[in-house]
């Protein structure tokens, strides 16, 4: 297999994944089969991806032309290859935790919720692929059009208005802002490509630099800045493997990638002409991980406050992509800080959304206050439940803690102590929403009516939340080889 | 034998293309019966529109021929022949689709009909081919007319089409006036009536010549559905659930705009009046942009927020045209590709269903999914989401207007695009995400003909997309052949 058939792959699978999966609704039992089996191929192509980069091997495809000098290509590069195994190998856990959801609940067109849960996939592979700024609105906008269909899923009178926002906010700020910038980068520098070093670097002045900058950020609202971050607790009306794709493996981490990328290959790492814009986007993301996190703490609905969590843990995302433009040293910590955020990200949350729903399914509980004593009946849920917990706080050894030290270094190696102090803060609040939640499901006394199914929670639905939960422990030995393997989208700015 | 005739009709091809559409209305009204007439019709506009991509294509292609003088004298240049080719493809295809609306209005009034979407096409085919500025206010009064005639036969269904009608005579009669009004204030400044000899005359009287230009400009306007000139548009379209609306929505108001880039590629070429004509132009695509996108978000029934959405359209071609650059002229014939694919995606689709209001898309994508897999991929293009025609349209509009420093023609195709995201979006949400109400829930009946050319449309929007490169080459030659064909 070369890296471009695996390349294929990865990108078409989820596609024919969800042919087949509406071609054949029923049995259920080979509808499952076939949309957990896509998911470990496309995984095992990732992971060939990523043994191929790490020995130099490159990919380059294209698939259609549409305009003259700007291709709809992909490419493989560390980001994308690292990201892509990240996310299609919790996809495999999520696919499997679906399948049982959709039977425990008895979710309505459950073949329609699992083939647009792979389409969302093939877009966030495609948003991590993606070669230039065209490919990246193109799988971008893909990913907002395969990602609705999931929080419209249950068609009634809160899903639909939910859904139109989650549309109307993904789509106008990327029309609006995205699609500008882009057209604003193609007039400076005649192309599209992503470039190590940064497209603009050394082609734009100070006033454009900043002004550009503003609109990619505002313009990737699937990273979910304020005031662009609506779509995402309007996302908490869909059913729960609808929410973990888009708050755990697709929609939310393709915002922390997009930011990611255009930070790292248009702007380019340490380019100082962005600096003011970048701090003034680094309080905004500062003030609201806080904000996003004392409003979790207000929220009682398990949905709405796991949405609020996610997007204070998103932000952190941007805030490491957006020290990297700081002057100094300390850029590519910034960026490591980001990937090793969206890893943690996807761990975290992924897991945490997983036992909300493994919970919702069998004891039909969404409320925080209906926690208590839960983990005394649903230990291994509620094990994964707090380990995920944990790394969404920011404690060792689990992988938000060495995202977040990162993330701190980054900040105050670059003069901006207050921003690690605002990262602190969230963390903080982070612990307040999450740590007392997870103690009690597990400490209080267990509750004598928990489950609404008499034979409790299937393998299907507890297996894939504590296998997620220990994948927050993969960074404790792997964040030097993974610094290493990111090296290359900063060396080629860093080194002089 | 049958060489020769082929190559007599290559040689004569503008004339056939005008001819072939103009005999088969008239065999389609002798033979009486609604199938047979359909059939005739169906052959007739199939030889226009092979005779006009044909002609498009030697010309496009390479160097120009030159055309046999037939009384009206025909003159053929770049914008014309592109346009003239998309119009007979639209014309063709609508033909085929009216054939499922055939008994709508009674089979008597059927080869009526038939022969009146004809004489549009040809109406309007002779407006992009004439050179005499009289000749073509009579080719446009032709084909308006004969859109008038078209929504009158639907007037039995209730007396919106007959408001309608009314109101495309009242409006076309002043866009009319306007034109006349027009060609006669340029020959007095100029001296002469022909259209090609506008660039090139020593105007002495500026003024005059730039009122007349702007005056034809306001005409064609008016008849393209240029918004705020456009409320004959909705009302003519909005109780039409048939296949003849694509005769109205799509092949007249294409016809208009066609000839107003036509005609707009001369006035700006003309030294003494060019940037006056320019500033027109960019006032009333802004307009239109702004006015057509806002209608379009508030609209409730289908085929008027295609109208307006269509007006949106209309708004950027002409921002298009008034950069007044080849590349400016090459953006606004993709435009016009990218409207008509839209348009009869989202009309033909509606048509399948006989969808009027937005309430009746309600579970259309259960009760009719091909339409409505068309009607999604028309908003989409509508919307300009990548890989569609419609981006592509609008990011050569971007790029020249970028080029040219007219950034705030750039803005408003982001405007255009954002309010598309709001209409197209909800036509989606309907569709798929909600249920069908009980009075419309049973209805069936809409896999019938009528969807294959709205599926076809559908499906090509997608494809040229993808690879436009035949497009983009077809629409840069025109543009570098705008006023006349290269010797």
């Amino acid at each position: 297999m070369t890296p471009e058939i695996a390349m294929f792959c990865v990108l078409g699978a989820p596609v024919v994944q969800a042919l087949l999966v509406m071609l054949i609704p029923k049995p259920p039992g080979l509808r499952d089969l076939i949309h957990i089996g896509f998911s470990l191929f496309a995984a095992s192509c990732a992971v060939y991806l990523v043994s191929a980069v790490a020995h130099g091997q490159t990919g380059y495809i294209v698939l259609a032309r549409p305009l003259p000098n700007v291709d709809l290509a992909f490419e493989i590069d560390p980001l994308g290859a690292m990201m892509t195994a990240v996310l299609t190998g919790l996809g495999v856990l999520h696919a499997v935790h679906a399948a049982g959801v959709a039977r425990a609940k008895q979710e309505r067109e459950p073949s329609r919720m699992l083939a647009f849960i792979a389409l969302a996939m093939a877009g966030v592979t495609a948003v991590a692929f993606s070669a230039n700024l065209f490919s990246l609105f193109v799988a971008y906008q893909a990913l907002a059009l395969a990602a609705f269909p999931l929080v419209a899923h249950r068609g009634d009178s809160e899903a639909r208005p939910a859904a139109r926002a989650f549309l109307a906010t993904l789509l106008a700020s990327s029309v609006g802002c995205f699609l500008p910038a882009i057209i604003w980068t193609y007039a400076i520098s005649g192309t599209l490509d992503f470039q190590v070093g940064g497209v603009l670097a050394g082609r734009v002045d100070a006033l454009t630099a900043n002004v550009l900058l503003v609109f990619y950020v505002m313009g990737i609202a699937m990273a979910a800045i304020p005031p662009m971050h609506r779509w995402l607790p309007a996302s908490s009306t869909g059913p729960f493997p609808a929410l973990v794709t888009i708050q755990a493996l697709a929609v939310l981490p393709a915002g922390g990638i997009g930011v990611l990328k255009v930070v790292t290959f248009v702007f380019g790492v340490g380019m100082a002409e962005a600096a003011i814009a970048a701090q003034a986007l680094i309080v905004l993301v500062g003030v609201g991980m806080i904000v996003a996190a004392l409003i979790a703490l207000s929220k009682q609905d398990i949905r709405e406050r796991l949405a609020y969590s996610c997007m204070a843990q998103s932000l952190a995302v941007v805030m490491g992509a957006l020290l990297s433009l700081q002057p100094g040293h300390f850029g590519p910590a910034g960026l490591f800080a980001a990937a090793l955020q969206i890893i943690a990200l996807s761990c975290s949350a992924a897991t945490l959304l997983m036992g909300a729903g493994t919970t919702a399914a069998i004891t039909g509980r969404t409320k925080v206050a209906d926690y208590a004593g839960l983990g005394r009946v649903m230990p291994w849920t509620f094990a994964g439940f707090a380990i995920a917990s944990a790394s969404m706080i920011g404690m060792p050894p689990f992988a938000g803690a060495w995202a977040k030290l990162w993330l701190i270094t980054a900040a105050a190696g670059s003069g901006l102590v207050w921003a690690a102090g605002l990262a602190a803060g969230a963390a903080i609040l982070t612990f307040a929403h999450l740590g007392p939640l997870a103690a009690s499901a597990l400490a209080a006394r267990a509750p004598t009516d928990a489950f609404k199914r008499p034979d409790g929670a299937s393998i299907l639905l507890a297996a894939p939340v504590i296998l997620a939960a220990a994948a927050t422990l993969s960074l404790l030995v792997s964040v030097n080889s993974l610094a290493e393997f990111l090296a290359p989208i900063w060396t080629a700015r860093a080194a002089p | 034998m049958t060489p020769a005739y082929l190559d007599l009709a290559r040689a004569h091809a503008p004339l056939l293309m005008i001819v072939a559409p103009l005999l088969g209305a008239a065999l389609t009204l002798v033979t009486g019966a609604a199938r047979v007439s359909w059939v005739v019709a169906c052959v007739a506009a199939g030889i226009g529109a092979y005779a006009a991509i044909d002609f498009a294509s030697v010309v496009l292609g390479g160097a120009g021929q030159a055309i046999a003088g037939v009384g009206v004298a025909l003159f053929v240049d770049g914008v014309g022949s592109f346009a003239a080719a998309l119009l007979a493809s639209v014309a063709a295809v609508t033909i085929l689709a009216v054939g499922a609306s055939l008994k709508d209005s009674g089979a008597a009034v059927a080869p009526l009909a038939l022969a009146l979407v004809l004489c549009i096409a040809s109406g309007w085919i002779g407006a992009l081919v004439a050179r005499d500025l009289i000749a073509i206010v009579a080719a446009v009064e032709t084909a308006w007319l004969a859109s008038v005639g078209l929504v009158m036969l639907n007037a039995q269904r209730g007396r919106g089409a007959l408001n309608g009608a009314l109101r495309m005579l009242s409006y076309g009669g002043v866009g009319a006036a306007f034109m006349l009004l027009g060609a006669g204030m340029i020959a007095r400044a100029t001296g002469s009536f022909a259209i090609d000899a506008l660039p090139l005359a020593h105007i002495q009287a500026h003024n005059l010549a730039a009122a007349g230009a702007a005056l034809i400009v306001l005409g064609l306007a008016v008849k393209g559905a240029v918004a705020p000139m456009h409320a004959w548009a909705a009302a003519a379209v909005g109780r039409l659930p048939t296949t003849y609306v694509l005769g109205i929505g799509v092949l007249s108001v294409l016809g208009a705009l066609s000839a107003l880039v036509r005609f707009s590629a001369y006035a700006i070429a003309a030294p003494e009046i060019g940037a006056a004509i320019s500033a027109t132009l960019a006032v009333l695509g802004a307009a239109s942009v702004i006015v057509g996108s806002v209608q379009a978000v508030g609209a409730r029934n289908l085929l008027r927020l295609t109208a307006y959405a269509g007006a949106s359209q209309a708004g950027c071609v002409l921002l298009s045209i008034a950069l007044g650059s080849p590349a400016g002229f090459a953006a606004a014939l993709m435009q016009l590709v990218a409207f008509s694919a839209a348009a009869m995606a989202l009309y033909g689709g509606a048509a399948a269903g006989r969808v009027q209001s937005l309430e009746m898309l309600d579970g259309y994508g259960q009760r009719a999914p091909l339409a409505s897999a068309a009607i999604t991929l028309g908003a989409l293009s509508l919307m300009g989401a990548p890989l569609t025609i419609g981006f592509l349209g609008r990011w050569r509009l971007v790029e020249a207007g970028v080029g040219a420093g007219w950034w705030w023609a750039a803005a408003l195709v982001v405007v255009a695009s954002l309010a598309g995201v709001f209409y197209g979006g909800r036509l989606i949400e309907r569709m798929y995400f909600r249920r069908a109400n009980a009075a419309y829930a049973g209805e069936r009946g809409v896999w019938r003909i009528a969807l294959a050319p709205a599926l076809i449309v559908a499906i090509a929007t997608v494809t040229i997309g993808v690879a436009p490169g035949f497009l983009l080459r077809a629409a840069a030659a025109a543009s570098l052949k705008l006023t006349g064909l290269a010797s």
